[in-house]
């Protein structure tokens, strides 16, 4: 089963997420600070697959921490960005610097849970296919 | 002519312009100084009576303020003072007039001598002249003998009238000086533009003699000049009256950043006559001095003078008075200045706060409005599915009606805050509204032991009763939410003392003050934290967005008080507001006595 890590300051933003990812098979761990949240990166076995964080926690580059201790631990760990208004900036930044996508909280009409949901597929997919990639060059390199 | 006083007078003695000289250099009173002036020249010039009589400025008359010699009675000098008004002729008249002295060998055949004293047959009059040619006084010496009065009494009359002239201007001069440092004093410390403009315009109008003066400030909306303080019947348009840059003389003044001085403004083809202190045809002298400051002209400072009812005298305004008033406006440009950086300041503050506050706001918004569209997902999900337990529904529906209140919740604070500031004022008893929140702030059943400790016979306060019961209600909660089980609250209002003034700004610490303040036992208030509590944001609470105690402050602030924490860490926290006193006299604290503009 894929598991997948949600940091959020917000109780309800947390469970919430929860609930949702749940429903589509994950097995969910919550972190309530960034702190928490790379502390629980540091030390779970196997890795996370996905990494769902808030950009602005404890300081408004939260996100940009969360991502740094995640592609240190595990270098194909999907990370996907929450940002609550507006902060499209810090998210932008998280991209560049290796996170698979950002999520705005707040988009009018849309249903921001269901666009988690694909975004988090898409992001085991590449999470799957960066890991076939990478078994496949050993077995190359293997057998060389 | 000083060389060759004293020697022919035959009464004159060296000493007599020593001493007085003495009088002078060691500062005695003018009016000493003038007295002895007078004094000796009837001694010296043997004359039977002199009187010395000094030229109102603002009435443009003549004033018999000493007398000397027999004869004098009460009735007599107002006897004088009559003449000088009704005909503003006389001798001494004439003699201010022509500012010359004038020598009656026989008053019966004078055409300008009017009789006051039977026994009089000769006379002379000096005039007391100043550095700018205006008469200051005359000095009037008579005699019972024909042709008694020689060139050499006048002479000496008038080195003495000179020394009177000296002393006069002397006095005047530190007069002027006390003027200014009291400007410059006032202008220290005043962060309010208003209060400084109005102070500015009292000591120059009272301590400098410029009766009329008004004071117009460029209005950075319109660009227009518009009146901001004055004295006198131009009081009522204050805020209204303006004139356009360049647009009569106040307008040319700040236009060309040079000060103006005119005689008989109305002949002037600059002069619009728009907005004067008197009527068009009755001014006599208009003087106005730009106001620069660091950006340039500001506004301008000008003052105006009664045409004279005597053709004689001359009341226009002389280089001392334009160089006293420019002084003023530098002094006065720089106090603004001031005011404004200090104004920029809070708004650049406030500014601040409203972007974190808004940037705060949405992000807390953002993240209600996410969980509750978390909770319709699901809702919708279990819909679909086809089944739907309802304890999980009404699990569903609790959550969104909670981020549906916490939303409120927020909003609420929000128009709190927003309206802080925007007072219904009426004059009320500040006991009564602190017995009231009190009430309504302290639990009904409680262990936390409450004590009210009000003072009769408080001054009134203008107040928004509204706004200041949500206040003193915040206060109320914050002690009791912060109370250990058991603990005390103490309530209490009293007269603010020396010691609870020292927080309000240096110039507010002579007014009079109403304090009211909300002890409690619990934890107190970290010093390390004292400086942020009334920031917008600050909170040690889950609840809200830690805007209650800024809220307190705008209300506080609004109301021209301040507040103030000043409890022990550890011991208990201990707010203070202080609220200015009603400046009416009246102290009943009964109701419906109040204004009938209240309520």
């Amino acid at each position: 089963m894929c598991r997948i890590l949600v940091i959020d300051d917000e109780e309800a933003v947390r469970n919430a997420v929860k609930r949702r990812l749940e429903r589509d098979g994950y097995g969910v761990d919550l972190a309530e600070t960034q702190a928490a949240g790379i502390e629980a990166i540091e030390s779970h076995k196997p890795p996370y697959d996905v990494v769902v964080t808030d950009m602005v926690m404890e300081s408004p580059t939260s996100g940009l921490e969360v991502l740094q201790a995640a592609l240190s631990t595990d270098i194909f760990t999907e990370l996907i960005v929450l940002t609550a208004y507006g902060n499209v900036g810090n998210a932008v930044e998280c991209m560049k610097r290796g996170a698979f996508d950002y999520v705005e909280k707040n988009i009018p009409g849309v249903d921001v849970f269901e666009l988690l949901s694909i975004k988090v597929a898409q992001a085991l997919d590449r999470r799957k296919a960066s890991l076939s990639t990478l078994r496949r060059i050993e077995q190359y390199t293997m057998g060389r | 002519m000083d060389s060759r006083v004293c020697k022919p007078c035959p009464g004159a003695d060296p000493e007599v312009v020593a001493e007085i000289s003495r009088l002078i250099v060691t500062n005695e009173s003018v009016s000493k100084v003038l007295a002895t002036i007078l004094e000796e020249a009837v001694r010296a010039c043997a004359a039977v009576r002199g009187f010395l009589a000094i030229v109102d400025h603002d009435r443009g008359e003549l004033d018999v303020r000493y007398t000397a010699g027999e004869g004098w009675s009460e009735e007599k000098r107002l006897g004088r003072l009559k003449v000088s008004e009704e005909t503003g002729r006389g001798i001494t008249s004439h003699v201010a007039a022509t500012a010359k002295a004038y020598n009656s060998p026989d008053v019966e055949r004078d055409p300008y001598y009017i009789r006051s004293f039977e026994d009089v047959n000769s006379e002379i009059a000096v005039p007391l002249v100043d550095t700018n040619g205006r008469t200051r006084g005359v000095l009037n010496l008579e005699s019972t003998e024909r042709g008694w009065f020689t060139d050499e009494h006048e002479r000496f009359a008038s080195v003495l009238g000179n020394l009177g002239v000296i002393a006069m201007a002397l006095a005047d001069h530190r007069a002027r000086e006390a003027a200014l440092v009291q400007i410059g004093k006032e202008l220290h410390g005043f962060t309010d533009a208003r209060a400084i403009l109005q102070k500015v315009l009292d000591v120059a109008a009272e301590a400098l003699k410029f009766e009329d003066c008004s004071l117009f400030m460029i209005d950075r909306a319109s660009g227009k000049l518009v009146l901001k303080a004055s004295r006198g019947p131009l009081k009522k348009q204050i805020g209204h009256a303006s004139y356009e840059i360049g647009e009569g003389l106040t307008g040319w003044t700040v236009q060309r950043k040079e000060p103006i001085r005119v005689t008989r403004p109305s002949d002037d083809p600059r002069w619009r006559g728009l907005y004067e202190e008197l009527p068009s045809a009755d001014v006599g002298a208009f003087m106005a001095v730009p106001i620069i400051g660091r950006s340039g002209a500001i506004g301008v400072l000008r003052v105006q003078r009664k045409k004279s009812p005597y053709k004689w005298f001359p009341n226009d305004f002389t280089d001392d008075d334009e160089r006293i008033l420019a002084t003023i406006a530098g002094q006065l440009a720089v106090a603004l200045d001031n005011v404004r950086l200090v104004d920029q300041l809070v708004k650049t503050e406030r500014l601040a706060a409203w972007g974190e506050m808004s940037a705060r706001s949405a992000h807390m918004i953002g993240n209600r409005v996410f969980a509750i569209k978390g909770d319709v997902n699901e809702i919708e999900y279990l819909l679909e599915a086809g089944v739907i337990d309802p304890a999980d529904a009404h699990r569903l529906v609790d959550s969104i009606k909670n981020g549906i209140f916490l939303l409120e919740e927020i909003l609420n604070e929000f128009r709190e805050f927003v309206k802080a500031t925007q007072l219904d004022l009426v004059e009320a008893d500040v006991n009564e509204l602190v017995r009231e929140s009190v009430e309504e702030g302290f639990p009904k059943r409680s262990a936390t032991v409450l004590k009210m400790n009000l003072a009769p016979d408080l001054p009134r306060i203008n107040a928004d009763p509204k706004k200041l019961k949500r206040c003193f209600g915040e206060l109320m909660e914050n002690a009791v939410n912060f109370q250990p089980e058991g603990g005390e609250i103490h309530v209490s209002t009293f007269i603010a003392d020396a010691r609870c003034k020292k927080w309000l700004k240096p110039s507010r610490q002579s007014g009079r003050y109403v304090a009211i303040r909300f002890e409690d036992t619990g934890p107190g208030i970290e010093a390390e934290n004292k400086p942020k509590i009334f920031n917008p944001f600050f909170t040690s609470r889950a609840k809200g967005m830690g805007l209650g105690l800024s809220i307190v402050k705008g209300i506080v602030d609004a109301h021209d008080g301040t507040i103030y924490e000043s409890g022990t860490p550890g011991k208990g926290a201990r707010f203070t507001v202080l609220l200015p006193a009603a400046s009416g006299r009246r102290r009943s604290s009964k109701k419906g006595e109040a204004d009938p503009k209240a309520g």
